[in-house]
């Protein structure tokens, strides 16, 4: 029979292998060798020793008294002991940078000359069948122009339209020189016209301080050229404000 | 503030006096009167004098018609075909009338060809032609001045600058005015301007004149070489031209303690003239005919006469683009230019000036 005195602690061992001996600590044999270490082992391994099994019935005897409150599934669940990582590692994720197609900046672009028109391309005879698919895609946009369509109707229209192809004209400006240039329309940026005219030559007119006509089918509509410095794609979003005059 | 300091403060007149003499070469009376192309109205006082002769009479009455057309399309005047027979054939001389030259579009055509327009903004901006703006503009600029030269578009007549103005004129902004006329030729035939403008409203006019006497005026005392006047002795120069106005506007000049309309009296030094001859002009006038009368006063003194001295004094248009030569002219508050001939017995004579705020100063 082990000894039960109170003074006794137990290393306690997992509790799926209660195998082999409650090894009391600190308590040697009388002749001074440790004791339970000279027991010899008379049954076969997988066999429980009737020590191993007195040894665990007491142990649970003395959880259940010492922690009354805690359940036996409890008490069994601390001692399985659970390996505690002391050091956590973890794979970090290379941040993979996002490539982002910078796109072309304006000095790049003009470089490539991308937008240029050469000057075999700026003979005004090329672009009347654009002017002519433009006058198409107008009618269309408005739904046929007859003579008695609503001015405003198509003004609103007109407003979130493409221009590129329009016959535009320079009614007033701020500066003489360009009053009366009339031509197709080539391509917008956000603050400039650029127009070719019947005399072949490719005019870049700012928007600022001009009034221009757009005439389709005998409408004729002025444009404030200084409520329109927007890029053609972003002007489609906009929302315009009506205002009594303009004074350039 | 600013704003009240600048309606209260007294808008500057310019008064240059001068003095000469007829005979002497550098005068510059001759081109002081052609250079001043718009004249209202002409006045001449002869102190001492019951009636005009003969010459100066028929001088009066032949100051030119002039011609007042409706409507005219600015276009009509720089055609080859007016250019040639007018402008270039004598001095022609156009103004519009009834515009206003602080607001409204001015059109004047200057014996020298050029042709001068006052515009607004909005109508210089419609134009498309190349101008400068006014000087007296404040800090927003409202008028625009263009000047076409006639005798240069009529030399190359194909060239682009040509071209632009007919343009111009004629589709991009037509401007219709009421003009008034004047031509002085000198060649022999005579291609008027009544045949040419036909297809418009065309009136021939004569200037209105007014002849009266006066009796028992009180006029100052002038000494031909003291232009400032002497105390005691003499009046100056402003002093006189104070009464002129004073007399031309049948202004009571005795200071009278219960006169309600003027307490203006006549300078001292003076002396009582029995009668006095004034005339008065009106129309517009040829600085050519203004010459004529000028040299006829001249010669008033050759046989001696009683008056010590005549004035001769020229308003110009208040709403003309120019007052002398090319020199921008406002409004402001009484758009005046005008000019006094003050002529001495010894062919003397003083020459007064005068402009309002808004022009430059005269030459």
């Amino acid at each position: 029979m082990p000894d039960t005195s109170a003074s006794c602690m137990y290393s306690l061992v997992s509790a799926s292998g209660l195998q082999g001996v409650a090894r009391p600590r600190g308590r040697t044999r009388e002749d001074g060798a440790p004791r339970g270490w000279g027991r010899p082992r008379t049954q076969a391994p997988e066999g429980r020793l009737p020590g191993a099994q007195q040894a665990e019935a007491f142990v649970r005897a003395f959880l259940k008294r010492s922690m009354p409150r805690m359940s036996q599934q409890a008490c069994e669940d601390q001692l399985q002991r659970k390996a505690v990582v002391l050091e956590y590692f973890t794979r970090r994720k290379r941040k993979e940078k996002r490539k982002r197609s910078k796109g072309l900046s304006a000095r790049q672009r003009r470089e490539l000359h991308l937008f240029d028109i050469t000057a075999e391309q700026q003979r005004y005879s090329l672009f009347l069948p654009l002017h002519e698919l433009w006058k198409q895609y107008i009618r269309d946009l408005c739904g046929g122009l007859k003579p008695d369509t609503q001015p405003q109707m198509i003004q609103a229209k007109l407003l979130k339209a493409d221009l590129h192809g329009a016959l535009i004209s320079v009614t007033k400006s701020k500066c003489p020189s360009y009053v009366g240039v009339t031509g197709i329309l080539l391509q917008e940026t956000k603050h400039l016209f650029k127009i070719i005219t019947k005399e072949d030559r490719l005019k870049v007119i700012p928007k600022l301080n001009c009034v221009f006509t757009v005439e389709i089918d005998g409408f004729i509509s002025y444009i404030y050229g200084s409520k329109f410095q927007l890029r053609s794609s972003e002007r489609s979003a906009k929302k315009f404000k009506a205002k009594g005059t303009v004074d350039l | 503030m600013a704003t009240l300091r600048r309606l209260r403060e007294v808008p500057r007149h310019l008064l240059v006096c001068e003095k000469s003499n007829f005979g002497h070469d550098k005068s510059r009376h001759r081109h002081l009167v052609e250079t001043h192309y718009h004249n209202y109205r002409v006045s001449f006082l002869i102190p001492e004098c019951g009636i005009l002769s003969k010459e100066l009479k028929n001088l009066v009455m032949e100051t030119g018609p002039y011609y007042f057309v409706k409507n005219l399309p600015l276009h009509e005047l720089i055609t080859q075909e007016f250019i040639n027979t007018f402008v270039k054939k004598g001095s022609c001389y156009a103004l519009t009338h009834n515009t206003n030259i602080d607001e409204d579009n001015t059109v004047a055509l200057l014996p020298n060809g050029k042709l001068i327009l006052s515009l607004d903004k909005d109508t210089y901006e419609e134009t498309g032609l190349q101008g400068r703006p006014s000087q007296y503009s404040g800090r927003k600029v409202m008028k625009f001045i263009v000047s076409i030269d006639l005798m240069d578009l009529s030399f190359n007549p194909n060239s682009k600058k040509c071209e632009r103005v007919s343009w111009s004129f004629k589709e991009k902004k037509p401007l219709k005015f009421d003009f008034l006329l004047a031509w002085h030729h000198t060649g022999a035939e005579e291609s008027t301007m009544m045949s040419y403008f036909s297809n418009y409203r065309i009136q021939e006019l004569q200037p209105k004149i007014a002849l009266s006497t006066v009796t028992e005026l009180q006029c100052p005392v002038l000494r031909s070489g003291a232009l400032r006047g002497e105390p005691e002795a003499a009046c100056s120069a402003p002093e006189l031209l104070d009464w002129l106005g004073a007399v031309f506007s049948r202004a009571d000049l005795t200071n009278e303690p219960h006169s309600f309309v003027s307490t203006y009296c006549c300078p001292q030094p003076s002396t009582v003239v029995a009668r006095a001859y004034l005339c008065t002009i009106t129309g517009f006038i040829l600085p050519e005919k203004i010459c004529l009368l000028l040299e006829q006063l001249c010669h008033y003194f050759d046989e001696p006469k009683l008056a010590p001295w005549v004035t001769l004094s020229v308003q110009g248009f208040a709403d003309s683009p120019v007052s002398w030569r090319e020199n921008e002219h406002g409004f402001r508050k009484g758009g005046e230019h005008l000019y006094n001939f003050v002529i001495f017995n010894n062919q003397d004579y003083w020459l007064q000036m005068a402009v309002g705020a808004n022009d430059d100063c005269p030459p």
